[in-house]
């Protein structure tokens, strides 16, 4: 049997390729059709495998480049906008890097890049696009420090947008989250202020101009006393973000800036006025069966809009 | 009880030889596992020289039909290791995993060094580094390989003839 079989493997060994390659097809296409099978399925099991791990890394790049590109996106936006403040204001500002420390106590201030070579000086304040993010206290001679909203000292004097409400802004001293919001407090009782309306600085007190964003109403606090509102407020601008600001001269303060934000409290005022607007729709339209109900929705009304008279405005606490 | 060895036997055969043509290409070592000379050992000590050669013959066609290039050197390799095996079993295949082991190595080295000069593929160094690189380090794993399967199988197969 063993020479039958060597001397079989021996010949198919020196077939010409033709005829072996013609055996080999025979068996290929019969007996070993299955075992081939099953080698081309593993086969491209491998490939898949060894695909998998170079189109994860693939997969991770790209992620990785659209992380970066989002971050890029944010900043150029950024940038774009602080251009577009730099054009509103014209003159009397000057821009700054921010630079935020990771220590304790560092939530509270920012270090800025220029300094009193720059022309900058103590009491100035400090803006970013979206709004107000707080004052310089301490100038060296190429460097600053700012203290931002959530210091424990940071007061301003504010107003809503439409004038009709005046009040003080004081960091919300609460614990966990709520700690980085603010305040309105000093309200006046007949000023009740809706959730989303925007709050400006109201330019009293000398340091802060008047029109400057400060924050939107979330909600009101309750309180124990019975003769004024206080609010909860979202900061316009969360100093995290804050990379690059303008640090607006004196002179400048005293001119006014409130043109400059014009069009975002325009735009803010736009929004609370549509919602109001589609608030009543829905509430005529809820209302609408009976006219003493409307008669009653009008009534409500009336008072909010006798509440524009010239309020009482405390003065702010800290003064240059 | 003959029958059901037999039929167990058959599955492990079937087994190995499915293994061969799937768990290899997935490996895709260099000094890869060679299912099909485990195989062939496993009948080899089985079973009588002539039946052996025979299996190993029919083997290593199978084996030669995926590489025409080569056609009749597996043929030839794994009628010769069957055909020896089957002859030195006694030899051999005494209880001990370690001349298991070696009978293995040694089947599956010397199947790959006929096949190397059946073929006529490799010549020089690289002819050498195949023979004495990764022919002894695919022997070796097929050995580990194939004591694992021999001691796996040997309650359903039963001890190999004397």
């Amino acid at each position: 049997m063993l020479v039958a079989c060597v001397l079989l493997s021996l010949a198919a060994l020196v077939l010409p390729a033709p005829q072996r390659s013609t055996i080999a097809g025979a068996l290929r296409g019969s007996i070993v059709v299955p075992l081939a099978a099953l080698q081309e399925r593993a086969e491209v099991s491998r490939r898949a495998i060894l695909a998998y791990d170079a189109s994860v890394r693939i997969a991770d790049s790209v992620r990785l480049r659209a992380s970066q590109s989002d971050v890029v996106d944010a900043e150029n936006e950024r940038l774009r906008r602080l251009l577009g403040l730099g054009a509103a204001l014209k003159w009397g500002f000057v821009p700054a890097e921010a630079l935020h420390g990771r220590g304790l106590g560092d939530d509270y201030t920012m270090t800025l890049t220029v300094g009193r070579q720059e022309g900058v000086v103590p009491f100035s304040p400090v803006v970013a696009p979206e709004g107000l993010v707080g004052m310089v206290e301490t100038v060296d001679a190429s460097s600053s420090v700012a203290i931002v909203w959530p210091h424990p000292d940071f007061r301003v004097s504010a107003m809503s947008a439409d004038g009709t409400a005046f009040g003080i802004v004081y960091p919300h001293l609460g614990s966990g989250a709520t700690r980085f919001l603010l305040e309105l407090r000093g309200v006046a009782f007949r000023n009740a202020l809706r959730p989303g309306t925007l709050i400006v600085s109201a330019g009293l007190g000398g340091v802060y101009p008047r029109g400057i964003p400060v924050g939107t109403v979330l909600s009101e606090l309750r309180t124990a006393e019975g003769w004024a509102r206080n609010y909860l407020l979202r900061p316009a601008v969360r100093p995290v973000d804050a990379t690059a600001v303008m640090v607006v001269q004196p002179q400048r303060a005293r001119e006014g800036v409130a043109a400059v934000w014009q069009s975002a409290v325009d735009s803010a005022l736009k929004m609370v006025v549509s919602a109001g607007d589609s608030l009543a729709r829905r509430r005529a339209d809820s209302l609408a069966t009976t006219e003493r109900q409307r008669l009653d929705s009008l009534q409500a009304v009336r008072p909010r809009a006798d509440s524009a008279a010239p309020p009482v405005t405390p003065p702010p606490r800290r003064v240059p | 009880m003959r029958t059901a060895r037999g039929l167990w036997f058959s599955i492990v055969f079937l087994l190995l030889v499915g293994l061969h043509y799937t768990l290899r290409p997935v490996l895709g070592w260099h000094a890869s596992i060679d299912f099909l000379a485990i195989a062939v050992l496993l009948v080899a000590v089985r079973a009588r020289p002539g039946v052996a050669t025979l299996v190993g013959f029919a083997v290593g066609l199978v084996s030669d039909s995926m590489m025409p290039g080569a056609f009749g050197a597996g043929a030839l390799a794994f009628s010769i290791v069957a055909y020896t095996a089957s002859s030195l079993k006694a030899a051999f295949f005494a209880d001990n995993v370690a001349l298991n082991a070696v009978f293995v190595f040694l089947g599956k080295w010397v199947g790959d060094l006929i096949f190397l000069a059946a073929e006529h593929r490799l010549g020089g160094s690289e002819f050498l580094s195949q023979a004495l690189l990764w022919s002894p380090l695919a022997a070796t794993v097929t050995a580990l390989v194939g004591v694992a399967v021999l001691l796996l199988v040997r309650p359903a197969v039963g001890t190999p003839r004397g």
